[in-house]
């Protein structure tokens, strides 16, 4: 059975029901409903400033929704500061800028949630650091501080970073967004086997050729909302809407 | 002019134990107003707007009064606010403490504001609480950066420590100020004074440039 048919079936792990999310008099999120499954890559594609990150900020609660509800293993998620803390460590979060605690080496980085939060013991925080560093090609780096590091090598540290909390759910905010051109390649190819080994990604991203041989299934947002989602074939090959083909022609993308 | 340098020689024992003291009251200052500086900014920074208040009451407070002011009312008043008379020593390291304390707040504040927020939501993403963020993320990040201004505060501090000498605390002020009116030497004390304080500072100012190589942290 490949990854894909038991993604059909497999449990809604994150479900958005009618979500909304301003700022100010803007809004960010005018009604969000969708379902993210067990083992399923879901990216989020659409022009900048139409509400994707947004709602990944909003799934593991830096912020908050106005209205609707999401919910994780069929759980309303909470809103008070202990239950949220809980929740976030179900859950990985990649940024844009990478993030990484600069006055740490990338060994202590990925080390820093088990310590801290899990309250693991110091050696097998590190041997757990240890054996995410190797799995992402930086064994090497252990000792290495983020400002000695290229972007794409800061940025798989702080993917390691993200799976050091053993999270049942992979958010990514535009991962290689702010990457050399020459680095994306080394972090979508980390991304790409988290994803063959049946991690649920929720991934935003401008990189199509990546939603397009990853995902099982693509949404397409436009100022707040979504208008259209479907498996990467409908949404790259056979667009149903007018605006997505529009938003697809307009990143040159040739299908 | 007729120089006469023997007062100093003759007078070294106590111009040490005048040091010695300038150094304590230095290092014990700064120890209790690194501290008093973090809780000062916390309390700024914090949502309650009762300690936020607070903390920017106390600090505008005693970052406004002149030193020399304070040190006189602790002197003066806390022996009458509190019913007990504090050795002058104590009294001088209230004085300082306030004093540095509050310059230290705004200089933590600094720091803690300087850190972009992506630092402290990497952290709560991890599941962090916002203690944990700002105790192993945020404040060892702010603390590097604001090096260059407590080393400085910490100069001034060395040198500011003579005020006391106002209220008869042995420091080096003093100490050489009481030398110099029983023996009229003056300028001889004040030139023993200048070399001391100097060149005890310029290794400091020069550790602190080292401290700033060596602990700076890039992004």
């Amino acid at each position: 059975m490949s990854r894909q048919d038991n993604a059909a079936g497999a449990a809604v792990v994150l479900a958005y029901r009618d979500v909304h999310k301003k700022f100010g008099d803007f809004v960010a999120l005018a009604g969000i409903s969708m379902e993210v499954r067990k083992m399923e890559v879901v990216c989020l594609i659409g022009p900048s400033g139409s509400g994707k990150s947004t709602l990944l900020r909003c799934t593991n609660g830096l912020e908050s929704i106005d209205g609707g509800e999401i919910t994780l293993d069929g759980r309303v998620l909470p809103r008070d500061g202990r239950g949220m803390r809980a929740v976030r460590q179900r859950m990985g979060m990649v940024f844009q800028n990478f993030e990484l605690f600069p006055h740490m080496t990338a060994l202590a980085n990925v080390a820093s949630g088990p310590l801290t939060v899990l309250g693991l013991p110091h050696r097998e925080a590190e041997r757990r650091a240890s054996a995410l560093l190797e799995k992402v090609g930086l064994a090497d780096k252990a000792a290495s501080y983020p400002a000695n590091l290229s972007g794409g090598q800061q940025q798989r540290v702080a993917i390691a970073r993200a799976l050091a909390m053993q999270p049942e759910v992979m958010l990514f905010d535009e991962p290689t967004s702010a990457l050399d051109p020459e680095t994306i390649g080394e972090v979508l190819n980390v991304m790409k086997a988290l994803a063959e080994e049946g991690m649920t990604m929720l991934v935003v991203t401008h990189e199509m050729s990546f939603a397009r041989r990853v995902a099982d299934h693509v949404v397409v947002f436009e100022r707040g909302s979504i208008i259209e989602q479907g498996p990467p074939a409908q949404i790259f090959d056979a667009p149903l809407v007018a605006r997505t083909r529009d938003f697809l022609s307009h990143l040159g993308w040739e299908g | 002019m007729n120089l006469d340098w023997s007062v100093v020689w003759d007078n070294a024992g106590a111009l040490a134990r005048g040091t010695e003291l300038t150094v304590l009251l230095a290092v014990v200052t700064m120890v209790l107003a690194v501290p008093g500086g973090i809780l000062l900014a916390l309390m700024r920074l914090s949502r309650s707007r009762l300690l936020s208040g607070a903390s920017a009451s106390f600090t505008e407070l005693f970052r406004n009064l002149p030193l020399l002011l304070v040190i006189y009312a602790a002197y003066y008043v806390l022996p009458l606010a509190l019913g007990v008379a504090f050795s002058p020593f104590v009294t001088a390291l209230v004085a300082l403490g306030l004093n540095v304390s509050a310059y230290n707040g705004e200089t933590f504040r600094a720091g803690i504001v300087s850190i972009r927020k992506g630092q402290s939501e990497a952290a709560l993403a991890l599941g962090m609480s916002r203690w944990q963020t700002m105790r192993i993320v945020v404040l060892p990040q702010a603390a590097r950066r604001v090096l260059p201004v407590l080393a400085s505060t910490w100069v001034s501090l060395f040198k500011d420590t003579s005020l006391v000498s106002v209220i008869s605390v042995g420091e080096l002020a003093y100490t050489a100020m009481l030398i110099r009116s029983r023996t009229f030497r003056v300028l001889e004390m004040l030139t023993a004074m200048a070399v001391i304080y100097w060149s005890l500072g310029y290794p400091q100012a020069k550790l602190v440039d080292w401290l700033n190589r060596r602990f700076g942290v890039s992004e």
